[in-house]
This record gives C-alpha cells, sequence and structure tokens, in this order.
C-alpha cells in the first residue's frame, strides 16, 4: 500500500507555456515528487494541491500558491497516489460534503425559512422599533407633505378635542387636515393622523369625521403603522430595480396597503370608541355609502377604497351598531365642524398640493 | 520526456483546423444547467455566482486554443464578493439617494433634487462604461492556456471617462459618428489589456462600417415612406370601397410596423456582423491575429435559434443561451500566425481580487 509508485503525467510550472513531461512520482514517506529526466525532481506537498477539473480524458490540479501551476493526469494513476490526490470538487464545497441532493433540500428548507421570516418580519419586526425612531419618521413624513398641512388655531384645537375624545388617555395623536383634494386619511408612524381636505370638505357631519379618526386612531394604537410601513418598505427594496421612478414615495404614504384583519381591526376599535364617546356609528355607515356610490361612477381617485376593500360590509358593520334606544351626541359642535372644514381655506400660509 | 522541443508553434489561416475549436455537447452540459437551476432556486438565487463559474469551467475546458484547452480559474467566491461590493458601494446610496430626491423634491428643493438626480445618473453613465470594462479585465485575468494568464494593470478609471465623452461625440452628428466611438472604444478597452506578458493591439477603424450603418441610419426613413405610401393607398381604396375596406387599412398598419421592426432588426444585425468582424479582425497579440468569421446569416440563425428555443421550452431554454452563444464565439474564432511559448511567460499584472460584481449589476455581456 505505502510502497513507490509512479504515473506518467504533463505539467506547466505556471512561469512559461511550455509543457514539461514526467513522472509523478510516490516515494519513502508518501511524498509526492515530479521526476523529470533533465532536472531535479519537484517535491509536490500532496496537501498543497488543489484539484481543478475535469476534462475529457484528463483531471487537472493546481498548486496553492503557485499561480497557472497545473499538472494534467490522463486517466487513472496507482492506488498509491490516488489517495494522496484531493478529490474532485464539483458544486462548490459545502454541496459537495452533502452530495447534490441532501445539500438542494437542505438550502430549500432554510430558504423557505428565511422567507417565511421576511414575509412576516413586518408583523413582529415593526411593534420592536423604538417610538422615538417612530416619532422621528412620521416627522419626516409630514415633512414630505412640504407646507401643505393647513392650520388655524381653532381647527387644531377642534381637531385636538376630537382626538382627546375618541383616544382619551396615552399620549395624545396629533392630527392635521393636509391641503390634498382627494378622499384620504393616513396614519404615520409616531401617533401622527392626516385627515385629507378632500375628504374633510366630503364629510357631511362631524360624526363621519369622527368615524375615519377613530378608524385611523385604531391603525396607531393596534400599532398597525409600522407592520405595514415595513412590509410596503420590503416590497419597494425587492421592486427597486423595477421602479424608483419618481412619485413612488408620495403615493406610498398616501397608499398605504394594511391587511384587511388590521382594518377590520381598527373599524371595531372606531366603534367601540365611539360608542364609549357616545358618537353615532351611523356616521361611518354614512360615509362608506357615499364613497361605494361613488366609487361607481369615479374609478380610479378611491385610494381610500382600493385600500379598504369591501366597503359594503364595513357599512353594514357601522349600520348594526347602531343601537335603537341609545342617545348620541354629534362628535363636534357646529362651530368646531365649521372650524376644521375652514382650515386649508383660511390660513394664508398653506400650498397648493403638487409636486412644483 | 521533457521539455517542448523548441516551443515553436505556426497557425497558418489555410491550416485545415482552425486555431480554436469546440468539443463540448449540449448533452454534457444539460446536467450542469440543470443542476444550476435547481441549486439557484433553492438558494433563492446566491448559487447563481457558482452556477456561473461552473458553466465557464465547462465551456472554458471545452475550448480549445492550438493544441490546448482554455481553463476558467475564477471562483464563485470572488463574483459573490464582487456582487456584495457593488451593492454596498453603489445600491444602498442609491436606493437612498432616491428616497432623499423625492422627499427634496416634495419639500420643495426642486433644483437640488434635479442636481443630485442628474450627479446620480451621471454616476451611472460613468460606472457603466467602467464595468465593462474591468469584467473584460476579469474575465482575461481567469482565462489560462498552458498555465498562463491575461489582465492588466490598468484599473480602468480612465477608461470610464473615456467612455463617456466618446459615447456622447459619437450622438453628437446625429448619430453618424456611432461607429467610430464603437470602434474606438473597442481599441481603448483591448488596447489596455494583456495576455502573458504581451499586450493586445487593437486598431479597429469605422470606415468600412459605414456602409452598413448608413444603411441603418436611413432605413427607418426609406421605411416610414414606403409604409405612409401604402397605407395612403390603402385609406383611398378604403374611401372608395366604403368600410369593410377599414380593417385592411388596420392591418396593412400592423403589417407595416412588424415589417419595419424585422427589416431593422436584420439590417442591425447586419451592421453588428460587420462591426465584430471589424473589431476582432483587428485585434492582434504579439504575432498572431484574430479573425471573427460569422456572417450576418450566422448572426440570425443564432438569435432566432434562441427565441425558438426559448419559446419552445416555455422559457427553461435560456438556461442553455450561455452555451449556445459561447459556442457561436469558439467556432467563428480564428487566428492566425506565431507563438514563440518559450517567450511566453506569465502576466505579471496584478489579479483583481473580486469578479465583475459591477458588470452584473448592470446585466450587460463583456465582450
Amino acid at each position: 500500500m505505502t510502497g513507490p509508485a509512479e504515473v506518467p503525467v504533463s505539467w506547466y510550472d505556471g512561469r512559461s507555456a511550455l509543457r514539461h513531461d514526467g513522472l509523478l512520482c510516490r516515494e519513502a514517506g508518501g511524498r509526492l515528487v515530479l521526476r523529470h529526466p533533465h532536472a531535479e525532481g519537484i517535491e509536490l506537498g500532496a496537501e498543497e494541491l488543489v484539484f481543478r477539473e475535469e476534462r475529457p480524458g484528463e483531471r487537472v490540479y493546481g498548486l496553492q500558491g503557485t499561480t497557472g501551476f497545473r499538472l494534467l493526469l490522463k486517466g487513472e494513476a496507482p492506488s498509491e497516489i490516488e489517495a494522496l490526490l484531493p478529490r474532485p470538487a464539483r458544486y462548490g464545497r459545502w454541496i459537495d460534503r452533502f452530495g447534490l441532493v441532501r445539500a438542494a433540500l437542505g438550502f430549500a428548507v432554510v430558504s423557505a425559512a428565511l422567507t417565511a421570516v421576511a414575509l412576516t418580519a413586518p408583523s413582529w419586526l415593526g411593534p420592536l422599533i423604538p417610538p422615538s425612531w417612530e416619532r422621528r419618521m412620521g416627522e419626516a413624513m409630514v415633512g414630505d407633505f412640504g407646507h401643505r398641512i393647513c392650520h388655524t388655531r381653532a381647527g387644531d384645537a377642534a381637531l385636538a378635542r376630537l382626538a382627546a375624545k375618541l383616544d382619551p388617555g396615552g399620549e395624545p395623536i396629533r392630527v392635521g387636515v393636509a391641503n390634498v383634494p382627494i378622499v384620504n386619511a393616513v396614519a404615520l408612524p409616531g401617533g401622527q393622523v392626516l385627515l385629507f381636505n378632500g375628504l374633510v370638505q366630503g364629510a357631511q357631519d362631524p360624526d363621519e369625521i369622527a368615524a375615519v379618526l377613530a378608524h385611523e386612531i385604531g391603525h396607531v394604537r393596534k400599532r398597525h403603522v409600522m407592520t405595514a410601513r415595513l412590509r410596503q418598505f420590503g416590497v419597494s427594496v425587492l421592486t427597486a430595480g423595477a421602479g424608483t421612478g419618481l412619485g413612488n414615495q408620495a403615493f406610498g404614504i398616501a397608499q398605504l396597503g394594511y391587511s384587511r384583519e388590521a382594518e377590520s381591526e381598527a373599524d371595531a376599535f372606531a366603534r367601540a370608541r365611539m360608542a364609549q364617546a357616545s358618537i353615532s356609528p351611523e356616521g361611518g355607515a354614512r360615509f362608506f355609502e357615499r364613497e361605494r356610490k361613488k366609487s361607481g361612477d369615479e374609478p380610479g381617485w378611491a385610494s381610500w377604497l382600493q385600500s379598504h376593500p369591501a366597503s359594503l360590509d364595513r357599512e353594514k358593520a357601522f349600520h348594526a351598531a347602531a343601537k335603537k334606544g341609545v342617545a348620541h351626541t354629534p362628535a363636534l359642535n357646529g362651530r368646531e365642524f365649521a372650524a376644521i372644514r375652514g382650515m386649508c381655506r383660511e390660513d394664508k400660509t398653506v400650498k397648493e398640493f403638487g409636486l412644483f | 520526456m521533457g521539455n517542448e522541443p523548441g516551443g515553436f508553434m505556426e497557425y497558418r489561416e489555410d491550416d485545415a483546423e482552425s486555431a480554436f475549436g469546440f468539443d463540448g455537447t449540449w448533452r454534457e452540459f444539460a446536467p450542469i444547467a440543470f443542476t444550476n437551476l435547481l441549486l439557484t432556486i433553492v438558494t433563492l438565487g446566491i448559487y447563481r455566482f457558482w452556477a456561473t463559474t461552473r458553466a465557464r469551467q465547462y465551456l472554458w475546458s471545452r475550448t480549445r486554443f492550438v493544441d490546448e484547452r482554455l481553463e476558467w480559474a475564477g471562483t464563485g467566491l470572488e463574483l459573490f464578493i464582487g456582487f456584495l461590493l457593488v451593492m454596498l458601494l453603489f445600491g444602498i446610496p442609491y436606493f437612498i439617494l432616491s428616497f432623499v430626491t423625492e422627499s427634496l423634491m416634495l419639500r420643495g428643493q426642486t433644483a437640488l433634487a434635479i442636481a443630485l438626480t442628474l450627479g446620480c445618473l451621471l454616476a451611472i453613465y460613468y460606472l457603466f462604461g467602467l464595468a465593462r470594462y474591468r469584467a473584460l479585465r476579469y474575465r482575461l485575468s481567469r482565462t489560462h492556456w498552458r498555465g498562463i494568464r491575461g489582465g492588466s494593470d490598468d484599473p480602468g478609471f480612465g477608461y470610464g471617462l473615456t467612455y463617456m465623452w466618446k459615447t456622447v461625440v459619437g450622438w453628437l452628428p446625429f448619430g453618424l459618428a456611432v461607429p467610430w466611438s464603437m470602434t474606438s472604444l473597442w481599441n481603448d478597452r483591448w488596447n489596455r489589456l494583456s495576455f502573458g506578458p504581451f499586450a493586445f493591439e487593437a486598431e479597429a477603424a469605422p470606415s468600412g462600417l459605414m456602409g452598413r450603418y448608413l444603411l441603418f441610419y436611413l432605413a427607418p426613413i426609406v421605411l416610414f415612406v414606403l409604409i405612409g405610401a401604402i397605407g395612403v393607398a390603402a385609406i383611398r381604396s378604403g374611401a372608395q370601397t366604403g368600410g369593410a375596406a377599414a380593417a385592411g387599412v388596420a392591418l396593412t398598419v400592423v403589417a407595416g410596423i412588424l415589417v419595419f421592426y424585422v427589416v431593422l432588426g436584420v439590417i442591425a444585425l447586419a451592421y453588428y456582423a460587420k462591426f465584430f468582424r471589424e473589431a476582432v479582425g483587428s485585434l492582434r497579440w504579439r504575432n498572431l491575429e484574430f479573425a471573427f468569421d460569422a456572417s450576418t446569416k450566422d448572426w440570425l440563425v443564432l438569435f432566432l435559434g434562441d427565441i425558438a428555443l426559448v419559446v419552445c421550452t416555455l422559457g427553461v431554454g435560456i438556461i442553455f443561451l450561455t452555451y449556445r452563444h459561447w459556442k457561436f464565439f469558439a467556432t467563428h474564432m480564428q487566428a492566425s500566425g506565431e507563438i514563440l511559448l518559450d517567450e511566453l511567460t506569465q502576466s505579471q499584472t496584478k489579479m483583481a481580487s473580486q469578479g465583475e460584481g459591477l458588470l452584473d449589476a448592470f446585466d450587460i455581456g463583456a465582450i
């Protein structure tokens, strides 16, 4: 087994392109030596040999640390020499160690697990984000609206009172009206809610605004906001190559996809808080009814409804929440409602909506 | 046994066997391609770098130059590192910048946002040229023949700038200098590269390409006028024969558009075939001259074959495209002249430690 053995080989020394022909010999002590008729033998450390590739009729070995050194072995070598040669590599080190099938299965399991973690990450990572980060993020997003948030003293006070009514206790929710003429409302990270002026102007009474605001507060309190933001961020990372056109971010702020469960949860939250504050849930039902009817002849604008599907069901749910014999008070008095509706008109410093 | 006597090889163009040969088969390549696909899928794409390496190892090892096979000495790891570096150095800043510019835009800092966007575009333009050169350099530095490799000490930053201005100048005279910019940039790339101790020399000239380029340049106008004339004639006859001919008009327009693109595509291919023959034909290395003998018809057959393969296999055939393209390249490459093996010593150029990440990011071919 450990006796001397030899096999004819060719090699390139990596210094010139000349081919050398000689013998690869296994000598005493398991040393591998390249023998050449006119020159001294070249000792090869068996552990320095690297398998390079298999070609038709020959195997190629390299030598660690010597660029271009190539040993070409035709056919089989005596088993004494084969025992010292590195094993052929095929797919890569990890895969060769386990075999293709086992490695592929292993990778598949790991990949599936990673995918599952990545897909669920928003829902468990969202609540872990520190409140201070959330607040900063929310402020950056409000900043993105530039001077398009309407402010009047009376309007701000009315909004704050409505928010406090719907959400007593805890850190106050900051509510603003954005000078954007579409029917939409959005909860931003850090406990901020923006009502778009299109929604405010479209509302027939203060209870409708209360229903929408309560719904958005629901998203904040149920911690949906960061989850949805993270999901949106993940999608934008994955599709970064596909479309990084201008406007994605702007629309991203407005069009946030909550899961259907999150929407129902926020609706339930809204109904509960409205009941506590003795505000009629019919406001919510009316809002959904009108938007549902409008969306029939005006498709496209209804970003609010697009991210809030099945508005008929939701309309019914709000309707059903109205109990007979329970006394309701309007969410806001007439003066307050008028103050909110006038915010964007009366604020002289506010900018029009538009990219430029 | 012993050293090769003299170490002198001579190749003439009239030699029965071409200096380049390819003896791979798709049956041998198939197990590589399919296992690569499988492993790439189960690793969420990360194996792709090792897959590229395995495919190249096969293709190079089945390619003969004179009397010895080529060898691909690159590794999957260095391609992977190249990819990570590009993501880190360019991908993330670009991602952040695109957010910043949007915020600036929304906050009314329009001028600053436009400046940033333009700066970004300029940087990408520069990197595009740089990537193309560096991928070529990487591939040469990992291509071994008789234990000798190629490479370059030029990192290509200058080439990136050359690429920028020559491309612009190529388009400035109504696009008429594009053949000049293409050949000139080919020369700029190859004159920076070497194999073993000897540099490549490229002297591609645009003069022979102008005929086909003008054909490509003028064809749209001619076709447009022709199709327009046919369309007008069809509308006139339609007006006489009534509404039934309206469908005929629509059909003529659709057929016209199809003809427009097919004819233009073939002319573009004819130009490119000529360009590639001129480019490779102008390439010299020591006492060797290269040639590329693929005609327009050969290119057309290659592309139609590609399309047929991909369509008929519902897309799976994509994994065989590298094989087809390399085979096309290897079988049409020719070389003649002499090589003195004694003087062909190892390249002393610096080895780039990472792969063609930048090019990978732009997803373009090297040669």
